[in-house]
C-alpha cells in the first residue's frame, strides 16, 4: 500500500492556532480575527499539502521495532511500547510544501505579528493534513485498531532516524520533503509518523506526556492545557 | 563517438530506464543506499546496464545519482569510490558498442538556504567533488531536480571543473511546475544561459501526462529537449505504473511533433520500454524547432517578458538616501527587505539591487541582499555594481537570469563585464557613454548602443539579452538636450529593435515640483518607445503614468489592470482609520495601529525631544502591555503588535536623528542568534522585536550560526549581551559549545538563553548568565544588564 494524498484544506484550523498563541478561554477581538482570516487566506493560497504513506510488516525485538523489507530499525522503549501488539505499521510523511515556509519569511520582512500567526496557523495545518491521513488509514485498513502518530524525537526515538525514514518513503522524491544535517524536517511545516496497526483494541492511556520528551518545559502544561496529541 | 556528436549525427538519442525499481526487484531494501551496490553488488549493476545496451540505449546512466558525500555518509563509501566504480561497471557493460556512459547526478538531498540549511556554496562544492569523481564519463547529467537554485550550484559546478557536456532535466508536478515553485520557462532560460547542452524533465508523471510540460519547454528553449518519464502513474493500492511498455512508446510518439529530442525512461519502466521506444522511433524524424525566445528575464518562479513597459524599483540604492546607509552599515537587511515588499506592493515588477557604500564589504553585503531578497520576493532582480568583482558575485548566487546593471561602451568596461553576462546568461543595460562622457547628441548616442549590441552580440549575447539606457540628464542644467535623450531611446527601438532603459527621475533635479516634471517626461519616453523606466513606484503619479500609458496603448485591455487600481471600488480591508485628533501615542500603541502611530510620533518630535517620547511614552506603553500579557490579559499576536507600532514610531525617531546628523538613540548592543543546526527563527524574532522596541540595538546574526560567528561578532561590535536562541533538543548542545567558545575567548559579555526546550537548570548548567522564559522577560534582562 503506497498512499499518496493531495489534500484539499478549505480552511486552517484557525482555533487551534490560537490556542497554540495562548488563547485559552479567552476569545480573540476582532482585530486579531481579522488578520488571522487574512494569515489564513494567503496560506491556502499558496501551500500544496500532501501526504505519503506506506503500510509495512513489524517485527518487534527486544527494545527496538524492525520495519520489514526496509533498512529501518525504530529504537528505543517508547516506540516499542506504542507498537506493541502490533502486527504492521503505516509510516507517513506530511507537509505542506515549500511555499509555506516563503510565506512566513515574507511576513517577518514586514511585519512580525502576521509572521507569528503564519507560523501557528500553518502549525496547526500541516496537523490537519496529518488527520486526513489518519482517517485515510482507517478507511484503507479497517479491520486493524490504530495507534495514534508517534514521531522521531517522541521519547527515545532517536530523531537522527529521519533520514533513513525519508528514504523509505522516498519522500525527496515524491512530495519535496528533506530532512538538514540536525535532523528538521524542510520544509518546515511537515511532519513523519508511525501509526500502529494492531488485530486487538489498543488500551487508553499509552497516550500522552509521559511519553513525551517535552514534557519539562511544555508551555501547554505550564498552564495545565495538552497540546493535543 | 562523443555526446554532442551523437546529437547532430542521430535522428533521436535514446537514454535507458528506471535503475531505482531495477535495483529494487533483485533484492535492494527501501531505504538502503542504491549507489553502495557498485560495490557490494557489481553484478546486480553490470547485469541491468547490460539489459539497457541491449534494448537500444544510446547513453546508459550510472549507478551515482545520489552518490554525494551527504547521502553516502551514512554507507561510509567515499565519492570518489562510488562514483569511480559506477562508471567502470556502466563502461565494462557498454564494451564493443557505441554506448555512451553518463554520470548520473540527481538532488543532495537537502534544501538550500533559506528554507534548509545547505549554503549555496557548499551545495556548489559537492556537486564539485562529484564531477571530479566522474571525469571519465562522456556526459554529465543532472535529474530529478526540484529546486533551480540547487540546479544553477550544479551547472556552475559541472561547466567550472570539467569540459563534459551537460543535460539537466527537472521534475515538474501536475501544475506546471516543481515542488518549490519553479516555472518550467524559468528553469529554461537560466540553465540554457548557463551553458548546457540540453534541458528538460524527468520522473514526475507518465508520458500522456508530460504532455503540457514537454510542449512548454519546447517553446522556450532552442535546445535538444530531453523526456524520461515515468510508466505513466503509480496505482494507489497495488503501486504498479500504470503504463505498459507498448503503452509507453505509443503515448511518448505524440510527443515527437513537439520537438523532442533525448528520451528515456524513469520510474517503473525497464528494457522492455527501451526496446519498445527504438522500435517505435526508428522510422521517426526529429522535428526541428525555432522558436523565438523574447527579452525576457525571471526569478525561479517568475517569468516578467518585456513586451511593454515594466517598471524597474529604484529605491534599493543608498545614494542620497541616510536611513539606507545607515541599514548597511548596520548590516540591516530587514530593512531592505521591507523597501523591496513596499515597492512589489506599488507596483515593481523588477528590482534594481545596489548597496554598494565605500565604508562597506559590498560584495558580501551583495551577496547577502540578493539571498535575503530572493527567499522573499519573486520579482526579478536587476544586479547594480559598478566593481566587476561585486558584478561576478552576484551574478553566481542569483537564482534565475538577471539584468546586470550595467555595461558601457569604454572598452575597459565591454571586455570585463559583457563576459560576465555571457557566462550567467544574464541580460544587460548597456549605458550610452564611453571615454569621452555623456556624447550630446541622439545620433552620437546611438552609435554607441549600435557599439555595445555589436560587441555583445560578437562574444554570443543575444542580441534580445541587450538593454539600452540612453541617459537621462537633469532639465535643469541641460534643457536644450533633453528631447536628445528622447530621440535616442525612439532610434534605438525603432532601428535597432532593442529593448530601452531610462532611469527617469533625474530629468527634475534641481527643479520644484519635481514630481510633475518626472511623470510628464516619463510619459514622453513611454510613447517614444520606452520598456523598462527605473523609478520609485512608490510615488502613485508615477506608476499611475505607466498604469495609464497601458490603458492608452491597448495593451491594457479592456483597462482591467487601470481599473483594479483605481476604479470607484475603494473599499479597503483595513479597518477605518480612528479620529487623529483624540489619539494619543499609548492609545496607538495599545491598538496596534501602525501608521497612526508614525504620524503622531512625527508630530511630536516637532515639539518634544526624542529621548522624551522613548522614555515617556513608548517605554511605559510597552511595558503596560508586557505586564499585560505575564498576567494572561492579552496573548502573543497582541503584544507583538504593540511593539509593532512602537518600531514604526522608532523607525521615524531613527530617520529624524540621521537627518539631523544627531546620536543615536541606542541604549545598548544586544547579539541574538539561533544556534548552529537550528532553523527553528520565529521565536527569536520575536525578542528581537520586542528589545529593539525599548530602544535597543540588535545585531541578527540569523539562525543556523556558527559559533564562532557569534564570537566575531561580540569582539568586533564590543557587545555586552548576547541572547542565544535553540527549539530542538538535538540543537541545545549547539547553545552550550557556543558559550563555552564564548568563554574561552573570553568575551566580556552576558549570556542569556531560551527557546522551547531550554529549561532554567539547563541554561545555569551550561554556564549562561541567565534564562529568558519569553521575549518579555529578556527585556527585563536586558535593563538588569545595562543598568536602565
Amino acid at each position: 500500500m503506497n498512499g499518496y494524498l493531495q489534500v484539499e484544506l478549505d480552511s486552517l484550523n484557525k482555533s487551534e492556532a490560537l490556542r497554540y498563541m495562548g488563547y485559552g478561554s479567552t476569545a480573540p477581538d476582532e482585530k486579531i480575527m481579522s488578520m488571522m482570516n487574512e494569515v489564513e487566506k494567503t496560506l491556502l493560497q499558496v501551500i500544496k499539502p500532501c501526504c505519503i504513506y506506506h503500510v509495512f510488516d513489524i517485527e518487534a525485538r527486544e527494545n527496538s521495532v524492525a520495519v520489514c523489507g526496509t533498512a529501518l530499525v525504530l529504537e528505543g522503549k517508547a516506540i516499542t511500547e506504542h507498537l506493541a501488539g502490533c502486527t504492521k505499521c503505516v509510516l507517513m510523511a506530511a507537509t505542506l510544501s515549500a511555499h509555506a515556509d516563503r510565506v512566513i519569511r515574507r511576513y517577518e520582512a514586514t511585519d512580525m505579528t502576521y509572521a507569528v500567526m503564519a507560523d501557528f496557523l500553518a502549525s496547526a495545518a500541516v496537523e490537519q493534513v496529518c488527520d486526513r491521513a489518519d482517517e485515510q488509514v482507517r478507511k484503507e485498513f479497517g479491520e486493524f485498531y490504530q495507534t495514534w502518530r508517534f514521531s522521531p524525537g517522541y521519547g527515545d526515538l532517536p530523531l537522527d532516524i529521519q533520514g533513513s525514514f525519508l528514504d523509505v518513503l522516498q519522500a525527496q522524491k515524491r512530495i519535496g520533503l528533506n530532512a538538514t544535517e540536525n535532523n528538521i524536517l524542510t520544509p518546515r511545516k511537515s511532519v513523519t509518523a508511525v501509526i500502529g496497526l494492531s488485530d486487538h483494541e489498543i488500551p487508553k492511556g499509552r497516550q500522552g506526556c509521559t511519553a513525551c520528551n517535552m514534557k519539562d518545559v511544555c508551555q501547554f502544561r505550564k498552564r495545565g492545557d495538552h497540546c493535543g496529541i | 563517438m562523443g555526446f554532442r556528436e551523437l546529437l547532430k549525427e542521430k535522428e533521436f538519442i535514446i537514454l535507458d530506464g528506471a535503475m531505482g525499481t531495477m535495483l529494487q526487484a533483485k533484492g535492494l531494501k527501501m531505504g538502503e543506499t542504491p549507489e553502495a551496490m557498485n560495490i557490494e553488488k557489481p553484478e546486480w549493476l553490470l547485469d541491468i546496464h547490460r539489459r539497457y545496451v541491449e534494448a537500444g540505449s544510446d547513453v546508459i546512466y550510472a549507478n551515482t545519482f545520489g552518490a554525494n558525500r551527504h547521502k553516502l555518509a551514512k554507507c561510509g563509501y567515499s565519492v570518489d569510490k562510488i562514483i569511480g566504480e559506477g562508471i567502470k561497471l556502466a563502461r565494462q557493460a557498454t564494451e564493443g558498442t557505441d554506448t555512451l556512459v553518463a554520470l548520473d547526478i540527481g538532488s543532495i538531498g537537502q534544501m538550500l538556504e533559506p528554507t534548509g540549511t545547505l549554503a549555496f556554496e557548499e551545495a556548489y562544492d559537492i556537486f564539485k567533488e562529484m564531477v571530479i569523481a566522474g571525469k571519465e564519463a562522456d556526459v554529465v547529467v543532472f535529474e530529478t531536480m526540484t529546486d533551480l537554485y540547487e540546479l544553477k550550484a550544479a551547472i556552475l559546478a559541472a561547466k567550472e571543473n570539467s569540459d563534459l557536456p551537460i543535460m539537466c532535466t527537472m521534475t515538474f508536478e501536475q501544475n506546471m511546475r516543481t515542488f518549490t515553485g519553479v516555472d518550467i520557462s524559468a528553469m529554461c532560460l537560466t540553465a540554457e544561459g548557463l551553458g548546457v547542452d540540453a534541458v528538460g524533465v524527468n520522473c514526475s508523471l507518465g508520458p500522456k501526462e508530460l504532455y503540457p510540460v514537454v510542449e512548454k519547454i519546447c517553446q522556450w528553449t532552442n535546445l535538444p529537449v530531453v523526456v524520461k518519464p515515468n510508466a505513466g502513474l503509480p496505482d494507489p493500492v497495488t503501486n504498479e505504473y500504470n503504463c505498459s511498455a507498448e503503452e509507453f512508446a505509443e503515448l511518448a510518439k505524440d510527443l515527437i511533433p513537439l520537438g523532442i529530442k533525448i528520451i528515456g525512461g524513469c520510474c517503473g519502466t525497464d528494457p522492455k520500454y527501451i526496446a519498445c521506444l527504438k522500435e517505435m522511433l526508428a522510422d521517426k524524424k526529429a522535428v526541428q524547432r525555432n522558436v523565438h525566445i523574447p527579452a525576457v528575464c525571471c526569478s525561479a518562479t517568475d517569468v516578467v517578458v518585456i513586451d511593454q513597459p515594466r517598471i524597474i524599483g529604484e529605491r534599493i540604492n543608498p545614494t542620497g538616501k541616510k536611513r539606507f546607509k545607515q541599514a548597511l552599515l548596520d548590516g540591516d537587511i530587514d530593512y531592505i527587505l521591507g523597501q523591496a515588499i513596499e515597492q512589489i506592493n506599488a507596483g515593481a515588477d523588477i528590482l534594481d539591487v545596489n548597496v554598494g557604500l565605500p565604508a562597506i564589504d559590498e560584495k558580501a553585503m551583495m551577496v547577502r541582499a540578493v539571498k535575503a531578497l530572493q527567499g522573499v520576493v519573486d520579482v526579478p532582480l536587476q544586479l547594480d555594481s559598478t566593481i566587476p568583482e561585486v558584478m561576478e558575485t552576484a551574478l553566481r548566487v542569483y537564482n534565475g537570469k538577471p539584468i546586470v546593471n550595467s555595461v558601457n561602451a569604454e572598452e575597459k568596461s565591454l571586455n570585463t563585464v559583457l563576459p560576465l553576462v555571457k557566462k550567467y546568461g544574464a541580460a544587460v543595460v548597456g549605458l550610452t557613454l564611453d571615454e569621452n562622457g555623456i556624447p550630446k547628441t541622439a545620433d552620437e548616442r546611438f552609435k554607441l548602443a549600435k557599439k555595445i549590441l555589436d560587441r555583445a552580440m560578437a562574444i554570443g549575447i543575444r542580441r534580445e539579452d541587450v538593454y539600452i539606457d540612453c541617459l537621462t540628464l537633469t532639465a535643469s542644467a541641460e534643457q536644450e538636450n533633453v528631447m536628445q535623450t528622447v530621440n535616442a531611446v525612439r532610434r534605438v527601438k525603432e532601428e535597432l529593435g532593442l529593448r530601452t532603459v531610462l532611469g527617469v527621475s533625474n530629468i527634475s533635479f534641481g527643479l520644484p515640483s519635481r514630481e510633475i516634471v518626472n511623470h510628464n517626461f516619463l510619459m514622453m519616453c513611454l510613447t517614444s518607445g520606452l520598456d523598462l523606466p527605473i523609478m520609485n513606484p512608490n510615488i502613485d503619479s508615477m506608476t499611475a503614468t505607466v498604469r495609464a500609458y497601458k490603458l492608452l496603448t491597448n495593451i491594457d485591455k479592456n483597462s482591467v489592470d487601470f481599473i483594479a487600481h483605481y476604479g470607484a471600488d475603494t473599499s479597503s480591508p483595513t479597518p477605518k482609520a480612528e479620529k487623529k485628533s483624540e489619539m494619543d501615542l499609548p492609545y496607538a500603541i495599545e491598538n496596534g495601529l501602525k501608521g497612526e502611530g508614525a504620524e503622531i510620533t512625527a508630530k511630536l518630535l516637532e515639539t518634544t525631544d526624542a529621548m522624551v517620547i522613548i522614555n515617556e511614552m513608548l517605554v511605559p506603553a510597552l511595558d503596560k502591555a508586557g505586564e499585560q500579557f505575564e498576567k494572561g490579559k492579552i496573548f502573543l499576536p497582541q503584544l507583538i503588535q504593540t511593539a509593532g507600532v512602537a518600531q514604526a514610531c522608532f523607525e521615524v525617531i531613527k530617520q529624524k536623528m540621521l537627518a539631523e546628523g544627531g546620536n543615536s538613540v541606542s541604549k545598548g548592543k544586544i547579539i541574538l542568534a539561533t544556534v548552529k543546526g537550528d532553523i527553528h527563527d520565529i521565536g527569536k524574532n520575536i525578542v528581537k522585536v520586542l528589545l529593539e522596541n525599548y530602544g535597543y540595538d540588535v545585531i541578527d546574526l540569523g539562525k543556523d550560526v556558527d559559533y564562532q560567528t557569534v564570537v566575531d561578532a561580540a569582539i568586533e561590535n564590543d557587545v555586552h549581551l548576547v541572547g542565544l536562541s535553540a527549539l530542538m533538543t538535538t540543537t541545545l548542545v549547539s547553545m552550550e559549545e557556543t558559550i563555552k567558545l564564548l568563554r574561552a575567548n573570553n568575551v566580556d559579555c552576558k549570556i542569556m538563553v531560551g527557546g522551547a526546550v531550554v529549561t532554567p537548570d539547563y541554561a545555569e548548567q551550561i554556564g549562561a548568565d541567565f534564562y529568558s522564559k519569553d521575549a518579555k522577560q529578556s527585556v527585563d534582562i536586558a535593563r538588569q544588564v545595562f543598568g536602565n
